[in-house]
């Protein structure tokens, strides 16, 4: 069973020709003896098969493109778009290197920081400004604090979508018979982590008033709290239950959908 | 191309900024620009645009091309990510309601799902079983049987590693199996 599976895994390379001699003998010698590793084989010729037609009628379509033609056009709007100094040859020797031209912006830009961070330290050293400003209390709009708290918000949600997605990700890619990816994520504590950082956003969607993405991130903590209820190996009737759970509320489409409308600042 | 010396030589024609050498390099190498654009985009004339662009920034970013190193890779790379950003910028919304499961790029869908679809030609349907793949189990599937690039050189395009690259292209392969389901031959 186990040499069935490794060599199932080994097929794509297989027929790739991507296994190394003693490798592929292997995977051969298994098939000889195993009739259902040699249906499967079959399977993933069939799938080998119908790339190749695809990529043939790829090849049809290039046959309707001036290659020539784009290629002269492309080297004629070079210069325009780049703007690509020409240079005779490259600087030589660790001072040609530091003091190359291209670096010129950088060395004045390293020097400005200077200039700026130096004035900067002597005004909030000055005892008499500190004086003056403590007489001064900053304030900005609150329309302007409301918007830097939305784009905090947003910015902290997104982030959580995200790497809640990895997790996902991981646990419908997992197979019953290989919880590999999934077992992983149970034994790096990133559910428990994530758990923790919801209690953190929860404060900043209610705020906010992003009641969808609270509702959204309202499901994937119910996930994770399941997941962090599991304790040492991952049984398979577990690892189906929890894909089911995914599928059943789209979690994955759910995050997707709700991560392009906070980019595009919608919600 | 088989000559590396010949290669150093157009890209450092290039990077002197000699147009002839320009031209060259994209007369060796846009087909294969082509050939991974359409295949994500699926569309002749943004494949086209990305062929172009692709080149264009070649010719500004040569000078952060390492000699020595993979030149085909590096540019594959750089089309790559014009794909992947014109696709955000362009598909991404569109398609979500025109493929069902498009959104979700690691959802597979069973063989009922694969058998109700009204899609009647594998092709469209490997195509978008393609296109529904995790992106790097799709950039993967794509260099490897459309670019036709053995795994060393996915790798290097990629900037994964060679167990990597084969993980991906055993999961790509068992996905779309599945996608294709009752027109997949074999043992489903």
């Amino acid at each position: 069973m186990n040499d069935c599976r490794r060599t199932r895994k080994n097929l794509a390379a297989y027929l790739s020709g991507e296994l190394d001699g003693p490798h592929a003998a292997r995977v051969a010698g298994h098939l000889d003896g195993c009739e259902s590793c040699r249906r499967e084989l079959a399977g993933w010729k069939d799938v080998f098969e119908k790339a190749d037609a695809v990529r043939a009628g790829i090849g049809e379509t290039m046959k309707s493109v001036d290659w020539e033609g784009l290629s002269a056009r492309i080297a004629g709007r070079a210069p325009d778009q780049a703007e690509k100094p020409v240079r005779e040859s490259r600087p030589a020797g660790i001072l040609g290197r530091l003091f190359r031209p291209n670096l010129g912006l950088v060395y004045a830009g390293i020097g400005l920081g200077i200039l700026i961070g130096s004035a900067a330290t002597y005004l909030v050293l000055q005892k008499p400004s500190l004086a003056r400003l403590e007489g001064r209390s900053y304030s900005a709009s609150a329309e302007y604090l409301d918007r830097v708290e939305l784009a905090m918000a947003r910015r902290d949600a997104l982030d959580y979508l995200d790497k809640s997605r990895y997790i996902i990700l991981d646990f419908i890619q997992s197979s019953p018979g290989e919880p590999g990816s999934a077992q992983a994520v149970l034994n790096s504590g990133m559910a428990r982590d994530l758990l923790a950082r919801k209690k953190y956003l929860n404060p900043q969607l209610d705020k906010r008033q992003m009641a969808k993405a609270k509702a959204i991130c309202d499901q994937i903590e119910m996930l994770f709290f399941e997941l962090v209820q599991i304790s040492g190996d991952l049984p398979e009737a577990e690892l189906r239950r929890i894909q089911r759970f995914i599928e059943d509320r789209q979690l994955l489409l759910k995050i997707n959908l709700l991560k392009e409308e906070l980019e595009q600042s919608e919600v | 191309m088989g000559d590396d010396k010949e290669l150093a030589a157009l890209v450092e024609g290039v990077r002197r900024g000699d147009r002839r050498a320009f031209m060259a390099v994209v007369g060796l190498y846009q087909q294969k620009v082509f050939v991974l654009a359409y295949s994500v985009l699926r569309d002749r004339e943004d494949a086209l645009d990305i062929v172009q662009e692709t080149f264009l920034r070649l010719y500004r970013k040569i000078d952060s091309y390492r000699p020595g190193n993979n030149f085909q890779a590096w540019l594959l790379r750089i089309a790559k990510n014009l794909c992947i950003d014109h696709y955000r910028k362009n598909y991404a919304r569109r398609r979500e309601w025109e493929v069902p499961g498009g959104l979700d790029e690691n959802q597979v869908a069973s063989p009922a799902d694969t058998a109700d679809s009204s899609a009647s030609d594998w092709r469209e349907i490997l195509s978008r079983g393609v296109g529904a793949l995790a992106p790097q189990q799709k950039m993967v599937f794509i260099m490897r049987h459309y670019n036709e690039l053995p795994y060393k050189d996915i790798s290097a395009a990629l900037k994964i590693s060679i167990g990597t690259v084969k993980s991906l292209h055993f999961k790509a392969v068992r996905n779309l199996r599945k996608k294709l389901g009752p027109y997949a031959g074999g043992a489903p």
